[in-house]
């Protein structure tokens, strides 16, 4: 049986500029995994290149076994990827219905209302402004409304960018329940946080990334007790 | 995913390279010496002796043939010694080949009425032109084979007196070749193949110089003049001055160079404005235009508007100053427009330019009634449009205006050059690479571009002086949106920002007309046709400038992207 | 004061035809931010294909307008989505991500190249051609103003199918999946927006409506000629402008904004119609300088 997801030697260029040289991971169905790393490490250019917004240099991407990275990023989500970008980049001038709406673009299935009420149900603030735009909600709630988006499309691997980025503790926390009970509920979720501490408590397994590769790896609750993480990283974020 | 395309193509060629490049060379030296059409045709026997019957001397050959004898050589030079991005070289050469054997195998069969012309008929056999074709396919996938390199980049100094005698030669076969370019095929209608003629030795001159680009010559050199800038223009301006003494010396010559040359120096004008700056302008011939009714207003011509005339230097400058102070105002939209609105704007300033001329505006322009009579220009009595005898020497007509266009175009290129290296021109370029990042960096980008509006202006008004007293008529006719378009396409193809660019740009669309009057009624077709392609195949022109390929070479997908996304959140 | 209503009239009409140019011009700016010159080439190719497809009808369906002038209408959309799918995959889409000097010339190239396409294939048509006698005839009188009935089946279809596209747009999938686009591309992407697909159907649409107005301006004015996309393009890229790019209500109103500047200094500025044109662009220079984003645009979508 073939990990959902394995990336195999992965390089990344912008021009002449190298942003991920030769990261390899693997995520299992069921599992949290996160990305960790300090600014510039590479790992939103890793998750953009799963998602298909960039193309590898060199590697292999193979989700359920399967090489996907010479695929355009709109059929990679409809194999069951779906990715919530670094600053959630929510279509502002459209309402909460229409971010959801777009979230769910590729279902044909008619189950697309319930699970937007399922949305509402997790997130109550949602609902009750689903006709305002996007554009003026807060920055937890516009998160929210990034995750609940990212479910719409029902992945099976959902590839979250820095959800805790600019909010506050208390919003974080809420956050990261959330990511915990949607693991509980099947989905497989793909974590990349600066939040070291934070994301390596939640996850089954993590991978340190520096300067574009993988430098360490194991079970986050063994990696959150390495003295090198906790040095290079755990130090800076609180 | 081409990179991967390339990569396999490359693998299924790899070993076959060396072979196919062999094999495409001696072909191409085959079909130098085959006949290459079978019967003489209507208009007359094919040039250079390749009609099967008048085919007596096999090895003396000329014109074309002469061409694919050489490319056959320089392929198997290039494939057999070393050479530096060999794959390069090759490639060049080979879309050389093929090019100087399809436009003769194609103008053969087209005016043969049918394949037989080229291939065997009644008994006859002319296989040239099928045997050239197969010769540049074979080379062109033997370049594949052996790999694109870069292009070299040739390290080695040189002390100051050998880069002079390089750049003397180098500068003076450029004076061969344009003096080439512009005779073959004679004039107009006087050769019924002057079309194909031409077209032949475009292809020939255009694979030579694409292989000496690929081995790192150009470049080479023109690093070398622009470290001895001062020389070079020298030079190049005393090569310009000699065109009148090589074959090209007649009137008629010398009448399209000299028009050439003006629509050059409007185009480094425009080049200040598109290449330095980056503001796109679309009513650019606006200025030109105002500079020639100017010009025209103050030349005592009959339907002038004042009823004197002043010295041609003196109506110049005021044609000049005009125009600049009207490329100010149109400029200073720019201070709150920008990017693609601003091309509208300068356009809408065009259009309003048009119009108001067409309607004889304040009386300046005698609308579609022109201003004619505009006397040319003299010196020491000895008028710009008769031919002069200095001694033995008998000069064509019009070789004075030539001349003063020649110094005119230097001039442009000094105050261009000077410009781009100055601090001026490091703010203008700050401004198209970053608008934002140059206004931060203390650059006052408004003055700035408004700056690069008026000095081009100033120059296209210039340059429209002397259009007004060459051409002796001056009509809004002359300064429509066609013939912005046409500038601009003369910056874009010969390579934003740079000089030699902006001439060679202006002379090839100026010229190409002239030489193709077979193609008259498609000229404008085929003219847009070129934009496309180049804007898809070579969007830095002939000629890149330095920075500039820098720049548009890694303006890719992402950096666009993330560009946007920075506008987005501002 | 009936010389001031007819003028008003006449500027209705003439933006009506606008509208439905500048319609094509907004949506394409508003999904890639690309300026399509050849657009008003695309309405002038329609034009001479409904004239085209009238030609080849037999004499007696000639003769019966209630069914050649829906065949002509058929003709004249066909060619102009024809034309503009082949120029958005040929030359648009090779250059999309390259920088945007790029695109702008290649879409000049276009302009040219339709243009010259036209006049030399098309027969006769380096001069003025008739358009054929298929339209209804005589007049809407409303007391002193006379409106041709081409000129309010002009205003009709305008206005028509403005509020169907605006309301696709708003309320279907599709239309959602364009928003997206022309918001942000790249997350539009992660939704599963195909790119591709969207942009085309963008061009499709704004071709439609160039069809539709290519044949309704040879019934409204009765000839064609090949300089009518050239200038009838920069009159409605100047109505979209002046609405603001990118906004469908917008490239309406400023459509009958320009008609209504045409008309109106035609008959009252210092010129008369000579100038009428040049009062298009002071107008059009000035909200550019005043109000960039137009007058329903929204700030952010302007800028380099």
């Amino acid at each position: 049986m073939s990990p959902l997801l394995e990336v195999r030697n992965l390089s990344v260029a912008y021009g002449a500029i190298e942003a991920v040289r030769d990261i390899s991971f693997t995520v299992e169905a069921g599992q949290i995994v996160s990305l960790i790393g300090s600014n510039g490490a590479g790992k939103t250019t890793t998750l953009r290149t799963i998602s298909g917004l960039l193309r590898p240099a060199s590697g292999e991407i193979l989700f359920q076994g399967k090489p996907i990275h010479a695929e355009p990023a709109h059929a990679i989500l409809g194999m069951g990827i779906s990715h919530s970008p670094e600053g959630r980049r929510l279509f502002p001038r459209m309402t909460v219905e229409e971010n959801l709406q777009l979230g769910a673009y590729v279902r044909k299935d008619d189950g697309v209302q319930a699970d937007m009420d399922r949305v509402y149900e997790l997130f109550p603030v949602l609902g009750e402004r689903r006709h305002n735009k996007a554009g003026l909600f807060s920055g937890g709630e516009q998160q929210m409304l990034a995750i609940g988006r990212a479910m719409m499309s029902k992945p099976r691997l959902l590839m979250l960018d820095e959800p805790s980025m600019g909010l506050s503790p208390i919003m974080t926390q809420k956050i990261f329940d959330t990511i915990k009970e949607l693991q509980s509920l099947g989905t497989t979720i793909l974590l990349v946080e600066q939040n070291a501490l934070a994301a390596l408590a939640l996850s089954d397994h993590g991978y340190v990334i520096d300067l574009g590769r993988t430098t360490l790896d194991g079970p986050g609750h063994s990696l959150l007790a390495d003295q090198r993480v906790r040095d290079a990283y755990l130090g800076e974020v609180h | 995913m081409s990179t991967v395309a390339i990569s396999e193509k490359r693998s299924a060629l790899a070993p076959l390279g060396k072979p196919l490049a062999i094999a495409g060379g001696v072909l191409a030296v085959v079909a130098a010496l085959l006949p290459w059409v079978t019967f003489s045709l209507n208009d007359g026997n094919w040039p250079d002796k390749s009609t099967l019957q008048f085919f007596d001397a096999p090895f003396l050959v000329t014109g074309f043939r002469w061409h694919m004898l050489l490319f056959g050589v320089f392929i198997l030079v290039a494939a057999l010694a070393p050479t530096p991005s060999r794959g390069r070289v090759l490639r060049a050469l080979g879309w050389g080949t093929l090019a100087v054997s399809f436009i003769n195998a194609l103008y053969i069969t087209i005016k043969g009425g049918g394949l037989g012309a080229i291939t065997a008929l009644d008994g006859e056999v002319a296989f040239g032109g099928v045997v050239g074709v197969v010769a540049g396919v074979l080379v062109i996938l033997a370049s594949y084979g052996i790999g694109i390199e870069p292009v070299a980049d040739w390290k080695f100094k040189v002390s100051t007196p050998v880069a002079y005698l390089v750049l003397l030669v180098a500068f003076g076969g450029v004076l061969y070749a344009v003096a080439a370019m512009l005779t073959t095929g004679g004039v107009g209608a006087s050769n019924p193949y002057a079309g194909a003629i031409f077209l032949s030795f475009l292809g020939f001159a255009g694979g030579v110089l694409a292989a000496l680009s690929g081995v790192g010559l150009v470049r080479w050199i023109s690093a070398l003049s622009e470290e001895h800038r001062v020389f070079s223009v020298i030079v190049l301006a005393a090569c310009a001055l000699l065109l009148p003494f090589t074959d090209a010396g007649n009137e008629y010559w010398m009448t399209v160079a000299a028009n050439i040359g003006i629509y050059a120096a409007t185009a480094i004008g425009l080049n200040i404005v598109v290449g330095l700056a980056g503001l796109l302008d679309l009513g650019y011939v606006a200025f030109m235009g105002i500079g020639a009714l100017v010009a025209a207003n103050f030349s005592g011509a009959a339907t002038a508007y004042f009823g004197f005339s002043l010295p041609f230097p003196v109506a110049a400058a005021i044609a000049a100053v005009v125009a600049g102070i009207f490329g100010a105002i149109v400029g200073s939209p720019t201070l709150r427009v920008r990017g693609d609105y601003l091309a509208i704007v300068t356009l809408a300033f065009g259009e309003i330019f048009t119009r108001s001329a067409q309607n004889d505006i304040g009386g300046f322009t005698n609308g579609s009634n022109a201003i004619p009579g505009i006397p040319a220009l003299s010196l020491f009595g000895a008028e710009f449009n008769r031919s002069i005898t200095i001694g033995p020497v008998k000069l064509p007509g019009g070789v004075l205006y030539y001349i003063l266009i020649v110094l005119l175009v230097a001039a442009t290129m000094a105050v261009f050059a000077n410009l781009k290296f100055s601090r001026i021109g490091r703010a203008w370029i700050a401004i198209r690479e970053d608008e934002d990042a140059a206004r931060a960096m203390g650059i006052r980008t408004g003055k700035m571009k408004i700056l690069a509006f008026l000095i081009g202006a100033m120059l296209a008004g210039l340059a429209g002086a002397v259009f007004a007293h060459k051409n002796g008529t001056v009509s809004y006719e002359s300064f429509k949106f066609l013939e912005s378009i046409t500038l601009l396409a003369a910056v874009i193809l010969g390579g934003m920002g740079s000089i030699p660019g902006a001439v060679l740009g202006a002379s090839l669309l100026f010229v190409l007309p002239e030489k193709l009057r077979d193609f008259e009624e498609y000229r404008l077709m085929i003219f847009g046709l070129a934009l496309i392609l180049i804007m898809r195949f070579r969007p830095v022109g002939l000629i890149p400038d330095a920075h500039r390929r820098a720049e548009m070479a890694e303006k890719a997908d992402e950096n666009a992207e993330e560009a946007h996304v920075e506008a987005r959140k501002a | 004061m009936s010389v001031l209503l007819q003028q008003l009239a006449n500027g209705v009409i003439q933006g009506a035809l606008i509208a439905l140019i500048a319609l094509g011009y907004t949506m394409v700016y508003g999904i890639i931010q690309l300026i399509n010159f050849a657009h008003g080439e695309v309405f002038m190719v329609a034009s001479y294909g409904g004239l085209a497809t009238f030609t080849l009808l037999p004499d007696d369906l000639k003769k019966t307008p209630a069914v050649a002038l829906p065949l002509m209408f058929v003709g004249g959309i066909a060619v102009a989505v024809l034309v503009a799918v082949v120029m958005e995959r040929f030359a648009y889409r090779p250059l999309r991500g390259s920088s945007r000097l790029a695109p702008l010339i290649t879409a000049l190239g276009v302009s040219v190249f339709l243009q010259e396409a036209v006049r030399v294939w098309y027969p006769d048509a380096t001069s003025n051609l008739p358009y054929p006698k298929v339209f209804p005839e005589g007049n809407l009188s409303l007391g002193a103003v006379n409106i041709p009935w081409t000129g309010v089946l002009l205003i009709v279809l305008s206005v028509g199918l403005s509020i169907i596209l605006q309301t696709y747009i708003n309320k279907s999938r599709m239309g959602r999946a364009m928003r997206a686009t022309a918001q942000d591309p790249d997350t539009a992407k992660l939704m599963g927006v195909n790119p591709d697909r969207v942009i085309v159907l963008t061009f499709v649409f704004g071709a439609v409506l160039a069809g539709v107005a290519g044949v309704m301006f040879g019934g409204y004015l009765n000839n064609i000629n090949i300089d009518m996309g050239f200038q009838n393009g920069i009159f409605a890229f100047t109505a979209a402008v002046l609405g603001g790019v990118g906004s469908i209500r917008g490239a309406v109103v400023g459509a009958f904004i320009i008609g209504l500047i045409k008309t109106l200094s035609g008959q009252y500025m210092p010129g008369g119609t000579q100038y009428d044109y040049v009062w298009i662009f002071v107008v059009l220079i000035l909200v550019l300088v005043f109000r960039p984003q137009g007058l329903f645009g929204e700030p952010e979508r302007v800028r380099a």
